[in-house]
């Protein structure tokens, strides 16, 4: 039951990932914008970070919907989560109201609350997963 | 510990490929040099600069940065003649929006550079809310 219920988890976050990095993959350049506009990182690197990131989200969900890699495809999934996180708190801590753009060009949503509840469900998810490896 | 960093190395390899695929082929490729000005700077250049209101007719006529034109997606071709009536070699348009979320600036910039040639074309960083904030 635990093994079923591990791999539709890891399904859904997997296919989650796919999708977010492959509206990502779309618009580059909108990608690009949107990760200077945390003022963490310079243009250049934002514009390097834009056109990697998407294929890694959509590499690693791939790994961990079928189960090659998977072990290194949760520690990648779970190390960008907390990065978004990071991200999402010192942009709001910091007086920066912008749209997440975790979905690309269809997140606009700037509040805080919901992208944060939503990051921690993917990251128990996420644990979920690494403690069903563990297991196995 | 060992597996999962081999995993994830491999998965990060992985995803350089396509990323340097994006980078030379992809449509909408980031550029590597950023074309948000600050208003700090855009104010340095004086009566050089021509302010472009890239936000609804409504809010351009509720309000504007003095001597801004408007120019939208929507109202392009009512828009672009009395931009380039002001405009004479020389001139810096500085494109601006509502928020630093918005991408209207960015869309009526890019126009302008692609279909106009205009070669001097900027993106407000923060648009109207950081002139207002500025300028109370």
């Amino acid at each position: 039951m635990k093994t079923i219920g591990s791999r539709i988890l890891a399904v859904i976050i997997g296919g989650l990932f796919i999708y977010a990095g492959g509206l990502k993959a779309l618009d580059p350049a909108r990608f690009a914008t949107d990760i200077f506009h945390y003022r963490l990182l310079p243009w250049s690197v934002s514009a390097l970070v834009a056109l990697y990131l998407p294929w890694l989200e959509m590499i690693a969900g791939v790994a961990l919907m079928t189960r090659r890699a998977s072990l290194g495809a949760l520690g990648i999934l779970s190390a960008l989560m907390l990065v978004f996180v990071f991200a999402t708190l010192s942009a709001k801590f910091r007086g920066i109201d912008i749209a997440c753009g975790c979905f690309g060009s269809l997140d606009k949503s700037t509040d805080l609350g919901p992208i944060l509840l939503r990051d921690a469900a993917i990251l128990a998810g996420l644990g979920w997963l690494f403690r069903v490896q563990r297991i196995q | 510990m060992r597996r999962l960093i081999r995993q994830a190395l491999v998965l990060l390899l992985i995803a350089v490929l396509p990323a340097i695929g994006a980078g030379f082929f992809h449509p909408k490729r980031p550029s590597w040099t950023s074309d948000e000005v600050q208003l700090a700077t855009a104010q340095e250049w004086g009566d050089k600069v021509l302010w472009i209101d890239a936000r609804s007719a409504l809010e351009y006529d509720t309000q504007h940065i003095p001597g801004a034109l408007h120019l939208s997606e929507e109202a392009w071709d009512d828009g672009l003649g009395p931009v380039l009536d002001q405009w004479e070699p020389g001139k810096i348009v500085v494109v601006y929006c509502s928020t630093l979320s918005c991408e209207t600036s960015h869309e009526v910039a890019k126009r302008l550079r692609e279909e106009v040639q205009l070669k001097e074309v900027w993106v407000l960083q923060g648009g109207w809310e950081v002139w207002r904030r500025a300028h109370p």
